[in-house]
């Protein structure tokens, strides 16, 4: 493995250990604060929301059309699993259409 | 123990099979199958592996991978917080290994399961953690062998694969019409920021705060002519 790659892991075991040692310590008082409640809600869903905005940026069209897939096939089964199985279906399909 | 060892296996082979499936893209991305497997034991956060993974992949950039990464993993403030009653008893150094093999899946099953009946605790909660990092060390290293040895996937459009994750993990986090404003927010200005140049990881953080403070301030908004 490059360096960059022992560095991403290890930065991010101990960011990850951090927060819930920070859970354990003081995590009564930073959720139940009503300040910082709303904003822990809010975040992980802006933060995947910002996800697939970023991945879709520059993307040609077939891909915002796989998007769209995607998200019907993730609304009606609510499975990670089965929404990357038809996701992966529709840009494959989607490449080998010939106006695409 | 035992008893929650067993009683997460159910929820332990849909996190297997995504598992399997980050493994495959890691590998492809160019991590060996033991580093997989390490990032798997000492990280043990699978949105958080997978954005991180995705955002180095596309972008070789560490500290904003890492960034978008433990930004996703705050929600375990608030999941190991609410375990304090569950932990009380415990000695620390059971406390400092239960926080680690806690992931969403043993967690939900634990506060399920004692809501119904207060025996369960502690040990059905260390039980079913244990059996969620094996699981996930196992199918994430699984995937990766797979990963390393097929030719590279991403012609055929591979890396969307993340992006149907993505939105799938979304989908989830779905909480009615109160979502819309913040998420339509995030999403238009994290477009806005990346078409513009910026980074992508500091886009979608900044886009994310933009998205949480519109939210923040509707909220406050109503409060007032209420």
């Amino acid at each position: 493995m490059s360096s960059a790659e022992w560095l991403l892991i290890g930065l991010l075991a101990v960011a990850s250990y951090g927060v819930r040692l920070a859970g354990l310590i003081g995590g009564r008082a930073i959720a139940a604060n009503p300040r910082l409640k709303p904003f822990l809600d809010d975040l992980p869903g802006c933060l995947m929301v910002g996800l697939v905005a970023s991945s879709l940026a520059g993307e040609p069209i077939v891909t915002w059309l796989a998007a769209l897939v995607a998200l019907a096939v993730a609304i009606t089964s609510n499975n990670v699993v089965v929404t990357m199985a038809a996701g992966l279906a529709a840009i494959i399909v989607g490449h080998q259409l010939p106006f695409f | 123990m035992k008893q929650g060892f067993l009683s997460i296996l159910p929820l332990a082979a849909g996190a297997a099979l995504y598992g399997f499936a980050f493994g495959v893209l890691a590998a492809q991305i160019g991590f060996p199958w033991w580093g997989v497997a390490l990032m798997s034991g000492v990280v043990h956060a699978g949105s958080s592996q997978i954005v991180a993974v995705e955002q180095f992949g596309s972008h070789g950039f560490v500290l904003g991978a890492v960034l978008a990464g433990a930004a996703l993993n705050l929600r375990y403030l608030g999941i190991i917080a609410s375990l304090s009653e569950v932990l009380r008893d415990v000695p620390l150094r059971v406390k400092l290994l239960a926080i680690h093999i806690t992931g969403d899946e043993n967690w939900a099953l634990t506060m399920a399961r004692r809501a119904h009946d207060p025996t369960i605790g502690a040990a059905f909660l260390i039980g079913s953690g244990l059996t969620m990092i094996s699981v996930w060390v196992i199918s994430t290293s699984a995937g990766a062998l797979i990963g390393g040895a097929i030719p590279d996937l991403e012609g055929y459009g591979l890396g969307f694969a993340f992006t149907a994750a993505f939105i799938a993990m979304a989908r989830a986090m779905w909480r009615g019409r109160r979502t819309v404003l913040p998420w339509a927010v995030t999403f238009v200005v994290t477009l806005g920021l990346v078409q513009a140049g910026m980074g992508a990881a500091y886009a979608i953080v900044l886009g994310s705060l933009v998205g949480v403070f519109t939210a923040q301030m509707r909220r406050a908004r109503r409060e007032e002519t209420a």
